[in-house]
């Protein structure tokens, strides 16, 4: 049986595109409110459905659609801050995800009801399409998607490094009461974070859409990759969501040399509790998980 | 003398009376039948939610993976009675290696924090639930584990695993009745007994402040190992009490997310910490699960998606609950209680001057 | 008087910060030890490097002679030592009595068979430190100064041989800064040996047999508190060079 491996790691470079786009959601409404935001899984799966829906019902172009569903999405997380987890952000972290998790079952519900639980996936001119680049195949849906997820993060890193609330962001990240003594608007800044923090959820949930098939219970597996990733990364750094990403999609890969395909997402669930538990204090000092130093 | 001053108020007597109701259910024949299989499960729930707030609400550790005890005590049943083992002599077993099992992935992530925790066992779930639905397949090929395959089953895979059904199931069920009823009160006198025993105290200080805990002689690591353990084996015996009496199981639905979810939301909405709340929540899960599923019956084809409505439910409750009234439905009656006694007692004070 | 503590070299880094440079000391028997220094000298963490709440990067702590160094928290509690916070920690939803019932339960008092009955002990030593009266109250509902107490009333049930004191008196007014002083004094003549890192120079010092100086993670002055205030490199320490050549700091300290 032979194995194509640099399409294999082709592949999975682009994949690790799509799961750094999906990671750093998570990793920004980490950094800045020190949440874990489980309905992030519901934003992402909420993404492919708006993507299902604009595609193929509304006939837009599959490019086209993350134009609406980003900024759709960044309303509704800022919603969602400003009027349901501002108010347990003072309470124990433990609440806050409960909250959420309350969250994403209400999100993964109401899909059902609209879409019921059939698995959809969206075809497009481009889904079958590949080409041909050092003799490798490259699908091109996949290369389309990571382009434009790296375009994505690329403006994301521009506004984070050049912009005044980018800045705002990054200090409250670092240290929220510092940040209100300077003068900026923390509860602001959350809001802003939460609202990225979702658009880039629903942009990843869009993309994902175009290459995998999915359902109301699509959120769970990608979250928990996206967990492990930004716990392999760290925080602070495009550099390490990127290299956690591209670490996740390649081990994924290379695992189907040596355990079976249906077995892959167990690659990164055990990944996820081994890092969590091993990496003392994240990359850079990322999660305080441990009360020893 | 405390005891004639219990037995002077009504709610002994209350109880005693729903205990007895309880007992006369099965020979009344309510509804075909109907009633007691929903008492069966109320009991199973409630012993379920019990078990899971032992770690979630005494100890504050929040598991989103129990399902793996439930799945865990439900297979070990099914593939020991496959093999020829009676049932009923499963059931230790099935608890004990739902607990060990929690010892060992137990041990090292209980050394995170709250959410990490709550994190990492979601992982855990996820990935126990895979490694179960392949297992065969993973070791049908290994010479020396494959000896555990009969006729090339272990966990049966996607397929599950079907055991053999008794010839009088219906004195069978009544049995099963009687059982879950006695499991469910020993699962809450060993709750009422951990949350009144030094145990309990130690568990309590750990989730309200495991630092200072720790510094005042809690040797919080082992207390946190211990309830997790006792938790699991609580769940894992009612895993193996659900394969006996449905005689089939599949990962899917015993090792499933939405099991664990269950586990979460029962105790969570009823009053977490509580003895009552788990009860009180088990019991408004499965009535409100009921009269939706049931509910849906004759709408043919939408009975799928208007089944996920409770779950939707639970959500806004779960959202509700943690927005403003943390304690849940036992919480509610605190207040309610507090606010009664405020308006009656008001008018007493007027009355008197 | 025997040494209870001994401290050996004691270093604690985190990463590349030098928290406690090789920290040497010694807490005799019976005695009330101080220990003072500016702000990020390294006293709360040598505080924790002696109950285990951070390892020691190296050196070592001996207790009755037994080395500790590497022990748990609730491991010194057990064999004697107890801390307090800085920031109190008290246990919000329980009451009082059971807060208090907690360190009867656990701590060395216990184990020791010292302690038979918790909820007693618990009561007497509430009676002891003045909290009888608010038993049955929630932690959370209590005031900063009751809350203080409620904090050393705690670590006493545990029954320990040295008590640790972290900023006690913080946040405290003088006249509730002299009722904790007095507690303590008592807690001392009853066999307590006490070690208090403080910063209201009044209390420690007035109270203190002995005193050491922290300052950057290292030790630079032990004595009686008299050696120590006049020492002009702890007045450097506090105040800066510019004060230390002059003896009117030494004036403010002794108010």
């Amino acid at each position: 049986m032979t194995i194509d491996i640099p399409a294999l790691l082709v592949s999975a470079m682009l994949l690790a595109g799509l799961y750094a786009t999906m990671s750093f959601g998570l990793a920004l409404i980490y950094g800045v409110m020190k949440i874990v935001n489980l309905a992030h899984a519901g934003a992402m799966m909420w993404g492919a459905y708006a993507a299902f829906f604009f595609i193929v019902h509304l006939g837009f172009s599959p490019f086209l659609a993350p134009l609406v569903i980003v900024p759709l999405f960044f309303f509704l997380g800022i919603l969602m801050q400003r009027f349901i987890v501002r108010r347990v952000m003072n309470a124990p972290p433990i609440a806050s995800l409960l909250l959420l998790f309350g969250i994403w079952l209400i999100m993964q519900n109401i899909a059902y009801l609209v879409f019921s639980g059939d698995t959809r996936a969206i075809t497009t001119l481009y889904t079958m399409m590949t080409f041909q680049m050092f003799g490798i195949a490259i699908s091109v849906n996949r290369l389309l998607v990571f382009c434009v997820g790296i375009l994505a993060l690329f403006l994301l890193q521009q506004f984070l490094g050049r912009t005044y609330m980018g800045k705002a962001i990054r200090a409250t990240a670092q240290d929220g009461d510092a940040s209100k003594l300077v003068g900026i608007n923390t509860e602001r800044v959350m809001e802003i974070a939460f609202g990225l923090g979702i658009a880039l959820a629903g942009l990843a949930g869009s993309l994902m859409a175009l290459i995998f098939a999915f359902d109301p219970d699509f959120g769970r597996s990608h979250l928990l990759k996206s967990f492990c990733i930004v716990v392999l990364g760290g925080l602070g750094s495009f550099v390490g969501v990127a290299l956690g990403a591209l670490f996740l999609a390649i081990a994924e890969a290379l695992s189907v040399l040596w355990i079976m395909p249906a077995m892959q997402d167990f690659v990164s669930f055990a990944l996820l509790v081994i890092v969590l538990i091993v990496m003392p204090g994240g990359m850079m000092g990322l999660l305080e998980k441990f009360k020893k130093s | 003398m405390q005891v004639q001053e219990a037995l002077r108020s009504w709610k002994p007597w209350v109880g005693l009376l729903f205990v007895l109701f309880l007992l006369w259910v099965p020979s009344s024949g309510i509804a075909g039948g109907y009633l007691q299989t929903l008492c069966f499960l109320t009991f199973l729930y409630v012993t379920l939610s019990t078990g899971w707030n032992i770690l979630g609400g005494y100890a504050g550790q929040t598991s989103f993976g129990h399902a793996t005890f439930y799945g865990l005590g439900a297979y070990t049943t099914a593939i020991l009675v496959l093999r020829g083992v009676p049932p009923l002599m499963t059931m230790p077993l099935a608890g004990l290696i739902a607990a060990l099992y929690a010892l060992l992935w137990g041990y090292p992530c209980l050394r995170l924090r709250g959410q990490y925790f709550a994190i990492a066992t979601i992982g855990v779930g996820e990935a126990t639930r895979l490694l179960m639905l392949n297992l065969d397949d993973l070791i049908k090929n290994n010479t020396w584990l494959n000896g555990f395959l009969q006729d090339g089953v272990l966990t049966g895979g996607a397929t599950g695993l079907m055991l053999p059904t008794p010839e009088n199931i219906s004195s069978y069920a009544v049995g099963f009745y009687y059982g879950a009823m006695g499991l469910m009160f020993l699962a809450l006198l060993a709750s009422w007994w951990v949350k009144n025993s030094k145990f309990g105290l130690g568990l309590f200080a750990i989730n309200m402040d495991i630092d200072a805990a720790e510094t005042i002689g809690v040797n919080t690591v082992y207390y946190k190992n211990l309830a997790l353990m006792l938790s699991a084996f609580m769940v894992g015996i009612c895993g193996s009490v659900y394969a006996q009496y449905m005689f089939y199981i599949d990962p899917q639905t015993v090792f499933g997310f939405p099991m664990s979810i269950a586990m979460v939301l029962m105790p969570t909405i009823g009053g977490i910490g509580t003895l009552a709340g788990p009860i009180l929540g088990a019991v408004v899960y499965i009535v409100v699960q009921d009269r939706i599923l049931t509910a849906n019956l004759d709408i043919g084809t939408l009975k799928l998606s208007l089944s996920s409505m409770h779950l939707l439910l639970y959500g806004g409750l779960l959202v509700l609950i943690i927005l403003f009234e943390p304690k849940g439905i036992v919480g509610l009656q605190q207040r309610l209680a507090r606010w009664w006694k405020r308006r009656t007692g008001g008018v007493m004070a007027r009355k008197t001057t | 008087m025997g040494v209870l503590i001994q401290g050996d070299n004691v270093c604690k880094n985190f990463g590349g910060l030098r928290a406690i440079n090789k920290v040497s000391f010694e807490v005799k028997e019976g005695e009330i030890f101080g220990l003072i220094g500016p702000n990020g000298a390294g006293k709360t963490t040598l505080f924790r490097c002696i109950t285990g709440v951070y390892p020691a990067t190296s050196g070592r702590i001996l207790f009755n002679g037994k080395d500790i160094t590497r022990l748990m928290p609730h491991e010194t509690c057990v064999l004697g030592i107890t801390n307090t916070h800085q920031v109190v920690k008290p246990f919000p939803d329980m009451t009082v009595l059971d807060n208090v019932r907690v360190g009867a339960f656990f701590g060395r008092g216990w184990v020791q068979h010292e302690v038979k009955d918790a909820a007693k002990e618990a009561m007497r030593v509430l009676e002891f430190t003045g909290l009888a009266h608010r038993a049955s109250s929630l932690a959370r509902n209590l005031t900063l100064p009751d809350r203080k107490r409620l904090e050393v009333a705690r670590a006493l049930a545990t029954r320990p041989q040295v008590l640790l004191l972290d900023e006690v008196v913080a946040g405290l007014n003088p006249t509730e800064t002299d009722m904790m002083i007095a507690l303590i004094r008592q807690l001392r003549d009853n066999g307590i040996t006490i070690v208090m890192v403080e910063h209201v120079m009044r209390a420690v010092l007035g109270v203190s047999d002995r005193v050491m100086v922290l300052s950057f993670g290292e030790k630079i002055a032990e004595g009686t508190p008299k050696e120590v205030y006049t020492n002009p490199e702890v007045i450097e320490a506090y105040l800066g060079k510019s004060y230390a050549a002059g003896g009117a700091a030494s004036q403010q300290i002794n108010a």
